[in-house]
């Protein structure tokens, strides 16, 4: 870094802006790397493990973030700094936020930047923080607004007995929000306000809910929310298109899953809605992954690395809808003949541990028999 | 798997939750230290997250045959609590 006349602080960082906990090391890396890719002209490279690095000259100013998925390799995908700034709410100095994701992950450097733009006080747990120690370190340091999944709410409010820090502002993000978890967010949190926010993965943030109930109102189908429009796919999924969202893909590089975007800037998001009454519900996803703690994974994954153990005749994974973090995978396997139970089970664990923790089965159950549909098909969904 | 026949006794459903989160912690090589109806689950320095728990609430519906939370989460904090929340549901059930 030249050490000539001190360059110009950047346009998304406020003088205030401060960081205090075990993690603010790495924060300030971070910092430091989106500052010297802007003055610059580089990627700012920020990767899930490792130090946040340039790219090479040249390369242009952009921000490289890793995608969180649990098949293949990490894919990095590149951000517009400016237009993630442009969509963040504005703060006050005062602000004591939070940070419960990872700071590279897009909903953490979404955090970090909502800090820094209002010459606010960042929070950061040192790496690996469990939820305790997030509560712990909220209360400690007088938090005022903290973003997280709704298993991370669930976590924080075990882990907190009251008095609960006085929040002023709780948002859920990631996962659904359940209509029970909102109830008890009410009540610890009185004086907040309280929004769970919906987001893909290609769009990021589309529109966030205030009302205290979970979903969001069917209105919105027709109407439209802000600048985004909803519709309903026959089969019950949820396409959205906004001037956002398709520049927040263009910057992605255009990064196209099959049947990601149709040609009229539609966007289908995957993620299936049912209608009761005046309100729009989320209720899986068509690819049949399912949320795990925030965690996207994939029960067909888990079965075919099941299936691959030498013992193994048969298997099936489901998910089980769970009260702590949303889904809980299960599998009932079907040893061969003449298997041993236990070492089978120990196989099988160790197999699995190439998934994440979240995508893996975490009860196994032996069985004769994997009971089938009546077309002969192995049941996808927990009865 | 034939579901235990659990009168709704504070005391054996405490031994219940002990006995299975014992082996969801040693699953993963750990030890769980003895369990007291006062022991925090998360934040009281037990080697438990919340993959932890949301597998020991799945082994406990299993096993008891009945769900406190398949209205939506409730709150607990302590192996007490938790148990209190099956007493009560075994006994609505009758």
């Amino acid at each position: 870094m030249s050490a000539a006349a001190p360059a110009p602080a950047p346009v998304w960082l406020r003088p205030g802006f401060h960081v205090v906990g075990d993690g603010a090391a790495g924060v300030a890396a971070i910092v430091a790397a989106l500052t010297a890719g802007e003055r610059e002209n580089r990627l700012a490279i920020l990767p899930r493990h490792g130090e946040p690095a340039l790219g090479a000259p040249g390369s242009g100013f952009a921000v490289a973030l890793e995608t969180s998925g649990t098949t293949g390799p990490a894919k990095a995908v590149r951000h517009d700094l400016a237009r993630l700034c442009g969509r963040l709410r504005g703060g006050a100095p005062d602000d004591r936020w939070l940070l419960t994701y990872h700071p590279c992950a897009f909903a953490g450097l979404q955090v970090i930047l909502t800090a820094a733009q209002a010459g606010a006080t960042l929070i950061a747990a040192a790496p690996g923080a469990d939820v305790a120690r997030l509560a712990a370190l909220a209360t400690a340091e007088r938090a005022t607004h903290i973003s997280g999944t709704p298993s991370f709410w669930r976590g924080f409010l075990m882990s907190c007995p009251p008095p609960y820090p006085p929040l002023q502002a709780a948002t859920l993000g990631g996962e659904a929000a359940d209509q029970a978890l909102l109830d008890h967010l009410r009540v610890a949190f009185p004086a907040a306000r309280l929004r769970h926010i919906y987001a893909s993965t290609e769009a990021g943030a589309l529109f966030a809910v205030a009302d205290g109930r979970e979903g969001f109102p069917a209105v919105w189908l027709t109407q439209g929310v802000e600048d985004v429009e909803l519709r309903l796919a026959m089969d019950g999924e949820l396409l959205v298109r906004s001037p956002r969202a398709m520049l927040a893909a263009a910057d992605s590089g255009g990064q196209r899953r099959r049947r990601a975007a149709d040609d009229d800037g539609w966007l289908f998001t995957g993620d299936l809605l049912e209608i009761h009454g005046d309100r729009a519900l989320f209720r899986g996803r068509k690819d049949g992954r399912v949320n795990v703690g925030g965690v996207k994974v994939s029960p067909e994954e888990a079965e075919s690395l099941i299936l691959a153990v030498e013992g193994v005749a048969d298997a099936l994974v489901t998910a089980q809808p769970n009260p702590m973090t949303g889904n809980l995978l299960t599998a009932t396997i079907v040893p061969r003949p003449n298997a041993d139970a236990e070492r089978l089970r120990q196989a099988v664990r160790e197999a699995l541990t190439a998934l994440p923790p979240a995508a893996r089965p975490r009860i196994l159950t032996f069985a004769d028999a994997i009971a089938l549909t009546p077309s002969g098909k192995k049941p996808r969904t927990a009865p | 798997m034939s579901k235990t026949d659990m009168s709704a006794d504070p005391t054996q459903i405490l031994a219940l939750i002990a006995a299975e989160l014992a082996a969801i912690v040693a699953d993963k090589g750990e030890t769980l230290p003895p369990l007291t109806a006062g022991s925090v689950f998360l934040g009281g320095g037990l080697p438990v997250d919340s993959l932890d728990l949301a597998t020991l609430l799945v082994a406990l519906e299993r096993k008891l045959g009945c769900d406190p939370f398949r209205r939506g989460f409730r709150q607990f904090i302590t192996a007490g609590e938790l148990a209190a929340l099956y007493v009560a549901e075994l006994a609505e059930r009758g």
